[in-house]
């Protein structure tokens, strides 16, 4: 009885194993792929490299209210505040972020950060390829994930 | 007065009657919540969130105006009082922007916990909300009115507590708003007590707006640099390039002496520290007498090596030292016991700011009458001789008004100047700047009156006061002192406070930095114990004081002078000529007048980065917390030793380390200090000491509480943070006699400063520079 049961259930596993031999690959052929992802595919809400916002007007969105640090678990992100002055204004608020850095040794991309942000300033970009030989270039700072300044600052047209 | 007992919640409460329900709940453990009612001043009752229920009154009442009555049956936490206080918050967060983010407050703000703890986070109200662009109303007081909830601590905590009355409404109802007195900006005390008191983010200070955030720093209790009353203020840390940088003096540890209360210097002064002059490294004066960068290595050796060879030729008499007002008890300790038994000499002395030494002497055999800082808020009656407290002492001049409002504290006033606190005083008497001594004089009645009858009648009137508490200033000195104390004596229960001006100038006096005076005041002449313990370098005779110290070196006979965070080249108006035939070796932070002058510059830390104890100018002893931290410049105490060291003295026999403890105690780690007082406590409530290395200030203040019998106090209680009274002398101390102490010359040289003002160090702090400066060009534009 046994060897007949045996039987069956070798059979049983081996029918899965040939029916996906006939199937399309799944799999996803990064980094040998074509185009400039190299084959990576990402679902939108992909937990990459963070990349801190600008509102309409150019101005950095990141008020250095310190919410995103005081939330992070892996206590990676470094901040230091400073004042917008008349001459120099960097955001919108009084405050502005004059250094930022993500220590992406320590980053787990959880994505608490991005929660507890008041403005929407910190967000998860789809950048991955982060490895590195060298521990120091991990930790990234503000220049490195601010996003591009807008080709034209769209300035907001008062009605007539 | 009688208890009364009432149940609230369900649970039977007793308070004396007459106290304030709000009172009475929070010491049983009730929460209720408050946004203007603040304990100690007067009551408001208008923000409704100590709304309560109480049985057989038909509306809600406000536990903050309500006093306790017998059988009071109240209820405080409803869902009808629950709601009634959401709405209260929601009708507050009508017009309240959506600042939390960058709003100084957020993450200390009373607003925020309330909304979070009723949740009233959601709004009913769709109006525009009404915004005003912040203003600058002093060089540190800001104003975001929008984020005013009309409570009006602050305009109470100014007039009432402050006496400045510089902060009122205006306006009435929904368009009441807080206003300066002087239009669009303010003239007042700078205290900064109406930004600390708060309860929201509408009153900023310059210092530390939009810095940073309170839960990102680093919060250490330590005492304030500045006057001797010896204030404890918290300093909020952030570590910078360099170590640990301060960016906030405040007061939200309300465990210290100063209760509430912090001014000017204790909550802005710190800056200092980052001043851009700060000396970072030694400096040694080159062939061609420029002073230029040395390695630490090089500086200790040659001051070391010279002052070793000027001991050996020219004898220690020829050495001089002078100690600091700003270190620590047991870096002043040191300081002489390095002077006495490695240098031989007992020329050391210190900036005298008041004649402790008669003072000690005046109340020698006595026991518990000198009083504690304290004592100036719950004394019945107090008689302030000379001083001018608010300027001086701005603590004991809010702990004085904080007695006459609270216990109608008489308060009777003698001086010279049309002080500030007269306003408070019972009895002004107005007397020439000459006659304080005749006045003593007059109040033991050892002189016929010159005064005439308003000082008679005051004398009559204090005769009927017991539990007088005298405070006199420095313009009483020797003799003077010795009859007021002798008129105290003679009245029942008197206590006394002598004025100094700086943190330790009471410390540097009870250390003995004097050249006739041991540690507590033992004369020179008779050393008793120190005979022994300070070795066979120790002179007999009694050393040269500061002038003459310098007169001496101006007539090219001082070989070496030490000069120990302290400035005498500009404080004793000394010429740069006459220091020249003299070796000197001078520490500080900055470089000062008597520093440019220097053969070896070595850079020291203050009292914000490092450890130790501190009496104020009352004898409260109290502990130093090292807060701050700079790359580059070292303690006095470890220059004294290592300085020692290179000298070849016996450091086991100047500093008792090695005896307790050994574990590794963190100091070595720079970014995390206070590690050490954190273990201390530890150690210190396991009956185990850390006495590490030798530059461990405990192990030293083991042989101050050895040597110096009236330091006696906990160790527990002084890990803990508390302050304790410590008398200048013993009873069985008692002063010996000397025939001709009488004569001594006090040497006192007041400083002199006011409210904006602290010695040469002041001179470094930007920011109590900026306020001096604009208060002077408003009286200038006044005079105009
Ligand atoms: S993703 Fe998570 S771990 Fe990374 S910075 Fe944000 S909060 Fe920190
Ligand atoms: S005062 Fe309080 S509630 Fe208002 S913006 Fe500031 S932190 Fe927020
Ligand atoms: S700083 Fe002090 S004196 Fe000035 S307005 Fe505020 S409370 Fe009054
Ligand atoms: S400024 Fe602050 S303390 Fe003064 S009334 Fe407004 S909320 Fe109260
Ligand atoms: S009263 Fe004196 S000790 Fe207190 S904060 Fe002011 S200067 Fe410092
Ligand atoms: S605390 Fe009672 S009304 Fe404000």
């Amino acid at each position: 009885m046994s060897i007949v049961r045996d039987i069956a259930s070798v059979a049983k596993g081996m029918s899965i194993t040939f029916k996906e031999m006939f199937e399309p690959t799944q799999v996803e052929n990064y980094p040998d792929g074509p185009g400039p992802m190299h084959g990576a595919q990402f679902e939108e809400r992909f937990r990459g490299q963070h990349v801190l916002q600008r509102d309409e007007n150019g101005l950095e969105k990141c008020v250095a209210c310190f919410l995103c640090a005081a939330a992070c678990p892996a206590n990676c992100i470094y901040i230091e505040a400073a004042e917008n002055t008349a001459e120099q204004r960097i955001s919108s608020a009084e405050r502005y972020a004059k250094v930022y850095n993500i220590d992406y040794n320590r980053c787990i991309f959880c994505g608490y950060c991005v929660e507890a942000c008041p403005t929407d300033a910190i967000t998860h970009g789809h950048g991955f390829e982060l490895a590195s030989l060298n521990a120091t270039s991990l930790v990234m700072r503000k220049e490195q994930l601010l996003t591009a300044m807008p080709a034209q600052p769209t300035t907001p047209t008062l009605p007539k | 007065m009688a208890d009364v007992t009432l149940t609230v919640d369900g649970k039977k409460i007793t308070a004396p009657a007459g106290t304030l329900l709000i009172d009475a709940c929070r010491k049983a453990g009730i929460e209720i919540p408050a946004f203007c009612y603040y304990p100690g001043l007067s009551l408001q009752a208008a923000c409704r969130m100590c709304v309560v229920r109480i049985e057989k009154i038909p509306k809600l009442q406000t536990a903050c105006t309500t006093p306790v009555a017998e059988g009071m049956i109240v209820a405080t936490d409803t869902d009808e009082i629950k709601q009634s206080r959401k709405a209260m918050l929601q009708l507050v967060l009508a017009n309240h922007p959506l600042d939390c983010p960058v709003c100084d407050a957020g993450g200390e703000c009373e607003l925020q916990d309330m909304t979070f703890k009723y949740g009233a986070a959601d709004s009913n109200f769709v109006d525009v909300k009404n915004h005003r662009e912040e203003q600058q109303w002093s060089p540190v007081v800001y104003f975001d009115r929008p984020r005013c909830i009309l409570c009006y601590r602050c305009v109470r905590v100014c007039g009432e507590g402050m006496d400045v009355w510089a902060l009122g409404v205006q306006n009435r109802g929904v368009s009441s708003v807080i206003a300066p007195n002087g239009g669009d900006h303010l003239d007042c005390e700078e205290c900064g007590m109406c930004i600390d008191i708060c309860p929201v983010g509408a009153l900023t200070s310059d210092t530390y707006r939009y810095k940073t955030r309170p839960w990102e720093m680093t919060h250490v209790s330590t005492i304030c640099t500045h006057c001797g009353d010896g204030c404890k203020t918290t300093l909020g840390l952030r570590s910078s390039s360099d170590g640990m940088e301060i960016i906030r003096g405040d007061n939200r540890d309300k465990s210290g002496i100063n209760g509430d209360f912090l001014c000017v210097k204790g909550r802005y002064a710190f800056d200092f520290a980052n001043h851009k002059d700060r000396l970072t490294q030694p400096l040694l004066r080159n062939a061609e007498g420029k002073l230029v960068p040395a390695s630490w290595e090089e500086a200790l050796t040659f001051a070391g090596q010279r002052l070793h060879e000027i001991r050996d030729t020219r004898g220690g008499e020829q050495i001089g030292v002078i100690g600091s007002n700003r270190a620590t008890n047991e870096e002043s300790y040191l300081l002489q016991k390095f002077a006495r038994s490695v240098l031989g000499t007992n020329n050391i002395d210190h900036h005298r700011t008041a004649d402790y030494v008669s003072f000690a002497k005046a109340l020698a055999g006595q026991e518990q009458r000198a009083a504690s800082l304290r004592e100036a808020e719950t004394a019945p009656a107090i008689l302030l001789i000379g001083g001018d407290p608010t300027e001086q002492h701005p603590m004991l001049a809010w702990n004085l008004r904080t007695n006459v409002r609270h216990n109608r504290a008489r308060i009777y006033v003698v001086n010279h100047q049309e002080i500030k606190l007269r306003r408070q005083a019972t009895s002004f008497l107005k007397i020439s700047a000459e006659n304080y001594s005749a006045f003593t004089r007059f109040l033991a009645g050892e002189e016929n009156s010159i005064f005439g009858a308003e000082a008679t009648a005051l004398r009559e009137t204090l005769a009927t006061e017991p539990n007088l508490l005298v405070i006199f200033g420095s313009e009483l000195r020797g003799a003077a002192i010795e009859a007021l104390v002798r008129y105290g004596l003679s009245l029942p229960d008197t206590k006394f406070a002598c004025l100094g001006d700086y943190v330790n100038s009471r410390g540097a006096a009870d250390m003995g930095l004097y050249p006739d005076m041991l540690p507590g005041y033992v004369p020179v002449q008779q050393p008793g114990a120190f005979a022994t313990e300070y070795g066979e370098r120790f002179p007999a005779a009694p050393g040269l004081d500061l002038p003459s110290m310098l007169d001496v070196a101006a007539r090219g006979n001082l070989a070496a002078l030490y000069v120990v965070g302290s400035n005498p080249v500009h404080r004793y108006g000394v010429a740069a000529a006459s220091l020249k035939n003299t070796f000197l070796i001078v520490q500080d932070m900055f470089l000062t007048e008597t520093a440019l002058l220097a053969d070896v510059v070595l850079p020291i830390a203050n009292l914000y980065e490092k450890a130790g104890t501190v009496t104020n100018t009352y004898g409260d002893l109290q502990l130093v917390r090292k807060a701050a931290d700079r790359a580059g410049v070292r303690t006095d105490l470890e220059l004294i030793v290592r300085l020692a060291d290179t000298m070849g003295a016996d450091v086991h026999a100047l500093v008792p380390f090695g005896q307790g403890t050994r574990a590794d105690m963190g100091q070595s780690r720079g970014a995390q200090s206070g590690e050490a007082d954190r273990h201390a406590v530890w150690l210190a409530a396991q009956n185990l000491e850390p006495k590490l290395s030798p530059f461990d200030p405990s192990a030293l203040l083991d042989e101050i509480q050895r040597l110096i019998p009236s330091y006696s106090f906990s160790r527990l209680e002084l890990f803990a943070g508390n302050d304790q009274h410590v008398q200048a002398t013993s009873k069985n101390n008692a002063l010996v006699q000397i025939s001709n102490l009488s004569q001594r010359p006090d040497g006192v040289l007041p400083s002199m400063d006011t409210l904006f003002t602290s010695g040469t160090m002041g001179r470094y702090s930007s920011k109590l520079t900026e306020v001096h400066d604009s208060r002077n060009k408003e009286i200038l534009v006044a005079a105009n």
